[in-house]
């Protein structure tokens, strides 16, 4: 019995690494969402978060010789989305930005919970510092457990524990601020 | 059209009815290493007419916001930015904006807007140069309390095409009410 | 509460789909690059090896070039993209201050 998912996946690699462009293209297809939306969460602009997901790609498609399986290409583009990000936002002069404007094209809305909520933790997240924010994104957003978000982000897991630690307790501190938000939490 | 372009439509036309012989367009930068050194953050762009030209070819025409970015460059030969955030108030010695400013005063340059504001402590000048009865060159110094930029633009300048970028690329917008974004 | 929290982390940070045509602009941005490759080999069948050792080395760096310029591109695109944010903010920041100058006056005296 042969895992036609996992199989895919490991076809698409080895013919884009033979120079197969529809294979590359798969596999760009396959992994946009994850890479967008870190670079969307990571700089709250849409158009930078095309830029740096372009770029993320672009480095793929110049290094994929040295991308050995599929769960080593995910951790490779994680880690160069989250890195570009985060030396995009150094980079960054400081300077007055809107707040995210969310346009119902941009961000699907979940299904689940209360969407107002949702965008109000967006926006918090967004205030949070870059590795913190790191942090964060790829545990509740890749739904990675600290040790592998050690790895990806090459800091030690006690500070990935502790950023987790102390951006959950700002953002239930922010909420509690907020009149409404708390409860909403609460109620979901 | 909006209140504050009508006013900034009449000091360009104001501007260009005193037009005189004038000097390069291209403002002789300091050497702002030692500024650098104890700015927090810096951004430092120097774009020729060659490089503006090239950065267009990676805009991409069907994206709105690119398609402005487009519009708003071109006839331009030159835009170079400096701009300095520092961890202090006023860290930043005056004679470096002064050494600017002075270049200012040349045959050409006109001051399209003055502003001073003892509230927020930011001073903001604003310098077009014209040629003949075309605006060729824009200068904006702002020294605010944490920050210092000199922003030099050389070429044919629009300005209503660069009020037009406000909303992307996280060019702020102008709140109709004047107050700042939170 | 801390589970709440997190549940609602979760579906706010569902990942979300680039805008439409992204992978093709990636593609199309790759193929580029990937067209000058493609065509080598064919070219090393017809010619005497000394020549075709020639072109290679020619394509090579035409391609080096090819990439070369399109990283210097896509940083000259950044670069403009970061002047024109500080020329707006900076324009910004004059309107505002002419904005506020011609309101007039609260004060209303003693």
């Amino acid at each position: 019995m042969t895992d036609g998912g996992a199989c895919s996946v490991c076809d698409s690699l080895a013919r884009a690494r033979s120079g197969d462009a529809s294979a590359f293209t798969e596999l760009v297809q396959r992994h946009q969402r994850t890479v967008y939306s870190l670079a969307l969460r990571m700089l709250a602009d849409a158009h930078l978060a095309e830029d740096i997901a372009q770029e993320v790609f672009i480095r793929l498609h110049r290094k994929l010789t040295l991308v050995q399986s599929d769960t080593h290409l995910l951790f490779w583009l994680r880690q160069v989305t989250t890195r570009l990000a985060i030396d995009r936002l150094r980079r960054e002069p400081r300077h007055e930005l809107l707040p995210l404007r969310e346009d119902p094209g941009i961000a699907a809305e979940s299904a689940d919970g209360d969407p107002l909520l949702q965008r109000h933790l967006r926006a918090l997240i967004a205030q949070l510092p870059p590795p913190a924010r790191a942090v964060v994104l790829l545990r509740y957003q890749e739904d990675m457990d600290p040790a592998d978000i050690a790895a990806v982000l090459e800091m030690p897991v006690n500070t990935v524990k502790s950023h987790l630690k102390r951006s959950l307790a700002s953002l239930r501190e922010k909420l509690d601020g907020t009149p409404g938000m708390a409860a909403a939490a609460e109620r979901r | 059209m909006k209140p504050l372009q009508a006013l900034l439509a009449l000091l360009v036309l104001a501007a260009l009815s005193q037009a005189a012989p004038a000097a390069d367009a291209r403002l002789a930068l300091p050497d702002f290493r030692a500024l650098e050194a104890r700015a927090s953050e810096t951004v430092s762009v120097s774009l020729d007419s060659s490089l503006i030209g090239l950065a267009a070819r990676f805009l991409d025409p069907d994206k709105p916001e690119d398609a402005a970015a487009r519009q708003a460059i071109a006839g331009l030969t030159g835009i170079y930015v400096r701009s300095f955030t520092f961890d202090a108030d006023f860290a930043y010695p005056q004679a470096e904006v002064d050494s600017v400013r002075k270049q200012l005063s040349a045959p050409g340059w006109q001051p399209l807007v003055q502003v001073r504001s003892h509230k927020e402590r930011n001073d903001v000048d604003v310098y077009i140069r014209v040629e003949g009865s075309k605006a060729n060159g824009l200068a904006i110094i702002a020294s605010e309390p944490r920050e210092f930029t000199i922003v030099n633009i050389v070429g044919s300048i629009d300005l209503q095409k660069l009020h037009e970028l406000e909303g992307h690329f996280g060019i702020p917008q102008l709140k109709l009410d004047g107050k700042k974004q939170p | 509460m801390s589970a709440d929290l997190e549940k609602q982390l979760r579906a706010a940070l569902r990942a979300v789909e680039p805008p439409a045509g992204f992978a093709a602009r990636v593609s199309a941005r790759t193929q580029h690059g990937r067209w000058r490759r493609g065509w080598l080999p064919m070219q090393q069948r017809w010619v005497p090896t000394a020549l075709a050792a020639s072109v290679l080395a020619a394509l090579l760096l035409g391609y080096g070039w090819q990439t070369h310029r399109e990283r210097q591109g896509l940083q000259a695109r950044q670069q403009l993209i970061e002047a024109l944010r500080v020329t707006g903010q900076k324009l910004d920041l004059a309107y505002r201050g002419v904005q506020e100058a011609s309101r007039p006056s609260d004060d209303t005296g003693a």
